[in-house]
């Protein structure tokens, strides 16, 4: 065979079916992070190697898969404009593995391939560590070292589905050490700890700028924003619940945006007041600086800090769950205002039109003092036809008076930007925070579940001798969305809006059923989160503490860690390598039974006698029992040889009832 | 089982030793990525899957190594082989566990051809015929074998020992192109001159690897009694003298040599022959007890340091 003819297959062509479509499977979750000529490449592999297994043809030759690499590599270079960073990392896995399917020949080859396979499992992980995704790449593993039994057990005994038994039973097997291996393995290090650039892809979420449209597309998305538990307990009513995202300053009509980079934090310690409530939120990962904590923080989070606003920031983009604790005080008490702030609170738009003047200069005539024009604005919204809608559609040029005068539809943020810009017009300093309002209280993991079409915006306008006082305008308009949430809201108009009308109570609690079995998957997946992803060092070193062991060095640990692993495994590996006794035909056991009563009666069955003779003998040397002996050996007989199934069972109850003899 | 079934040598096992292999290399380098990655990203879920495969191949490890224990491995009769040749061994495999042993690998301890064993369970045993070398003379009393196997996941090797009581001789080879010694004694009775070519059939012996296969007698060989090589009794009354002292001038194995072939031709042409080395005389004689005990006598002489 020379070197630049490629070899026929000689790998088994089941195993090698299974682990194209594990790895296939493994590489899904991966697709949307690596070009997709590097995934074609990878789809054009498999199917190769498979034909070349099925169709006996030859596999590419050494000059072929050199110029492969260096195609594959280059491709890499352009795509990324490099080789570092998880992405090109991702793609050189990718084509690294098409090359090793296309040489794979080997039981070594095989071994190596599914390691690559359980590599691009883990990869999986890097984007998403839901317990879906978690369930997905563990059975593709599972899947993987089945494809290995199924090669190295030659007998190819049973169907595949038997070599998936067979690496369930390792898995199951290895449970225990998995967990003492995640509970106790030393976690950390932090030096050697480089932070992967990547960014968040697809992920809906917040954005630091308010227009209109923006707040109703993500009341589309039911993706999970984040899940708070109150470890105290004190779960404030749900229509409490307005999480502080971040405070925009910049308003321009129904545009508005951060601004206040520049501006000095107001201090706020000692000005909240009312009790603290503690939350422990676990975040999912949204590319950006976002922390969210309920109105208003009052004790911040770990590597976190307060922005212009009294709202929370954290020092680096989450790109991974994250979970901290903040502890919030509902009641503001800050009556003074920073000159900056007041300036930038109370900036007006650059385009008023006259109607807009013409309406806040009449509330203004008619109010005694501020609160009035709140009032005023307020009614406003209430008495004139505005309609609440999640499909607001757009806004011409000047979006702030066709909203006030002429379409009167809008969502939260039209709302509340509407009004805010109504109060700065008026003179009172006014402000947006946009954050979620609401969530959904899960009673089975004592937990509320954010969601990101709980989005919501909302006005603080601030009074004298009150400080910044909040008001929602949605409130307003829509009362309902405020007191049960924006998904039930909508839901309800859009069952309003059906003539038919889903009224039936079989409809609704089928609803409910769904309801909750959502939650109850939704806490599971929360616990997930909780104690598997956001098991890191400080929780380790807590359950070393509770254990004892939080005075060892890592060293020390790892050690217990090995004693504690061989003990596991030397009575697992007993287990697994002991003899396995014959199984005792029954009739065989409750024969002997039988010989070892008459035996005690004096009465030893020599090994040449059959139960029929045995059983005449004793039955002569014990008369008052005989009966009872022949009848028993009769149901053995009728059992034995003449295949009566149930004499069986009359033979071990007459054997059982065979009185004590006592020999003579 | 066939007709030719004979008892078989029970081995005795050594214990069972699981040794890291090549695929091992891999594997820790597998789980040492997985770690980093987790670790560097501080990714629990990365952190269970990691664990899952680290603690998935520790336990298969323990499987391997119940894989090969319990297992009990026995072989045939050994037929005798010139040097230089191979035994043919029935070996047979059992699972004395009750438990099911899969993808078993027997050969010779050392280098050496394999005999595979893709699953052994329940009562049955398992048979099949493997190649041993014999490179050197003689007379061996213990068969050194080697059970092997990757399974479950072939990231460790299971290997255990195993020696088995089982005489096999190994005789010289033939060699040597000297031509037979002219020197005959009268038999002292009639028929022990014995030809492979005459008028009466003599009786039949086994065949002996290397010999020709003209005399084989094929139809018993289809009968399954193996190879045997048919004898006649011809009218030679006079036996052959073959004696340590004709192979004079040959190195020391080459005398040996020279004597087994023609021991062997001597059969062969149905003479009679009597054997004399030092400190070992065999009358004259013909036949297969007579043959072997010849050839034996070879097998066991001393090497030249030795003499």
């Amino acid at each position: 065979m020379s070197w630049w003819r490629g070899r026929h297959s000689t790998l088994a062509a089941g195993p090698l079916t299974a682990v194209c479509i594990a790895l296939a499977l493994a590489a899904i979750p991966l697709l949307d992070h690596i070009a997709p000529w590097a995934v074609a490449m990878f789809a054009v592999a498999i199917l190769l190697r498979l034909l070349v297994s099925h169709r006996h043809l030859r596999l590419p030759s050494v000059p072929v898969k050199i110029a492969l690499l260096a195609i594959g590599l280059g491709g890499i270079a352009l795509s990324y404009g490099g080789f570092f960073g998880i992405e090109p990392g991702l793609g050189i896995l990718l084509i690294l593995l098409s090359l090793k399917l296309l040489e794979s020949n080997t039981v070594r080859d095989f071994q190596v391939l599914v390691l690559f396979g359980w590599f691009l499992c883990l990869c999986g992980l890097f984007f998403s560590q839901d317990l879906t995704r978690w369930l997905y790449v563990g059975a593709i593993a599972l899947l993987l070292a089945a494809a290995l039994i199924r090669l190295h057990d030659t007998s190819h005994a049973g169907t595949f589905l038997r070599s998936v038994g067979i690496s369930g039973k390792l898995i199951a097997q290895a449970l225990p050490v998995v967990l003492l291996l995640f509970l106790f393995f030393p976690r950390g290090g932090g030096a050697f700890r480089p932070q992967f650039s990547r960014s968040v892809n697809g992920v809906t979420g917040m954005s630091d700028q308010l227009s209109p449209g923006n707040f109703a597309a993500l009341t589309r998305s039911e993706n999970r924003a984040f899940r708070a538990d109150f470890p105290d307990g004190n779960v404030p009513p749900l229509s409490q619940l307005y999480w502080r995202g971040a405070v925009l300053w910049r308003g321009e009509g129904l545009i508005w945006a951060r601004g206040g980079a520049s501006m000095p934090v107001e201090n706020t310690s000692g000005k909240l007041a009312g009790p603290g409530i503690r939350q422990s939120i676990i975040m999912d990962p949204h590319g950006s600086r976002w922390i969210f904590a309920l109105d208003r923080p009052a004790i911040i989070a770990r590597d976190t800090d307060f922005q212009a606003g009294g709202f929370l920031q954290s020092f680096r983009p989450t790109i991974a769950p994250l979970r901290y604790t903040v502890t919030s005080r509902l009641e503001n008490r800050e009556p003074g205002l920073m000159q900056e702030h007041r300036k930038a609170a109370l900036e007006k738009p650059q385009l008023i039109s006259a109607q807009v003047q013409d309406l806040v200069a009449s509330w203004r005539a008619n109010a005694a003092d501020d609160r009035a024009v709140i009032d005023a604005a307020l009614t406003f919204f209430r008495k004139e036809n505005f309609v609440y809608s999640i499909t607001p559609s757009t806004y011409g040029a000047d979006p702030l008076t066709e909203f006030l005068f002429h379409r009167r539809i809008g969502f939260c943020e039209h709302y509340a930007a509407a009004f805010a810009t109504l109060m700065r017009i008026a003179g009172i300093p006014a402000r947006i925070v946009i954050g979620y309002h609401g969530g959904e209280f899960n009673r089975l993991g004592n937990y509320v579940l954010v969601r990101q079409l709980d989005a919501h915006a909302w006005a603080e306008v601030h009074l004298k001798g009150e400080g910044w006082v909040r008001i929602d305008p949605t409130n307003v308009i829509a009362p309902d969305r405020i007191s049960s949430g924006s998904e039930s809201f909508l839901e309800s108009r859009a069952f309003g809006e059906n003539p038919i009308g889903e009224t039936s109570t079989g409809a609704a609690g089928l609803r409910e059923m769904l309801r909750e079995a959502r939650l109850a998957w939704d806490n599971v997946k929360y616990q997930w989160d909780l104690r598997v992803v956001n098991y890191d060092e400080d929780e380790q070193r807590t359950v070393f503490n509770v254990v004892g062991i939080g005075a060892f060095t890592p060293p020390v640990i790892v050690l217990w860690i090995a004693i504690s692993m061989m003990l596991i495994f030397g009575i697992l590996g007993a287990w697994l390598g002991r003899t396995r006794r014959e199984r005792i035909d029954p009739l065989v056991r409750d024969y002997r039974k039988f010989c070892g009563t008459l035996a005690s009666a004096g009465v030893v069955r020599e090994p040449s006698e059959g139960a029929h003779t045995f059983a005449e003998r004793a039955a002569a040397r014990h008369p008052e029992h005989a009966r009872a002996i022949r009848d028993a050996a009769e149901l053995y007989i009728a059992a034995r040889y003449r295949q009566q199934g149930k004499a069986g069972t009359s033979f071990r109850k007459a054997v059982r009832q065979l009185p004590r003899i006592r020999p003579m | 089982m066939t007709a030719r079934e004979t008892p078989l040598s029970e081995g005795v096992s050594g214990r069972v030793r699981v040794v890291p292999n090549r695929n091992t290399t891999g594997l820790v380098a597998l789980l040492i990525a997985m770690w980093y990655a987790g670790a560097s990203q501080n990714n629990g879920a990365a952190y269970l899957l990691c664990f899952v495969v680290a603690s998935v191949a520790l336990v298969s490890l323990l499987h391997s190594h119940a894989n090969l224990r319990g297992l009990r491995v026995s072989c045939g009769p050994i037929a005798p082989v010139l040097a230089g040749e191979s035994h043919r061994v029935r070996i047979g495999a059992i699972a004395a566990s009750g438990r099911r042993h899969a993808a078993i690998r027997v050969k010779a301890r050392g280098r050496g051809e394999s005999v595979a064993f893709s699953e052994i369970s329940g009562p049955r045993i398992e048979h099949d015929d493997l190649a041993i070398a014999a490179p050197a003379r003689g007379r061996f009393e213990t068969l050194k074998l080697m059970a092997s196997s990757l399974y479950p996941l072939g990231f460790f090797s299971a290997r255990m020992a195993l020696e088995i009581r089982q005489t096999r001789w190994v005789y010289p080879a033939l060699e040597g192109s000297r031509p037979l010694p002219r020197k005959f004694t009268p038999a002292r009775h009639h028929g022990v001159g014995v030809r492979t070519e005459g008028d009466d059939f003599a009786g039949s012996r086994a065949y002996v690897a290397g010999e020709s296969q003209r005399h084989i007698d094929w139809k018993a060989a289809a009968r399954d009694r193996g190879l045997t090589i048919k004898q006649w009794a011809g009218e030679a009354d006079e036996t052959l003298q073959l004696g340590w002292q004709d192979t004079a001038g040959l190195a020391h194995e080459a005398r040996l040599s020279q004597l087994a072939r023609w021991i062997v031709t001597a059969e062969r042409g149905g003479h009679g022959y009597s054997l004399e080395v030092p400190g070992t005389v065999i009358p004259a004689d013909r036949g297969d007890a007579h043959f072997h005990a010849c050839l034996r006598v070879l097998a066991l002489y001393p090497g030249e340091s030795a003499t």
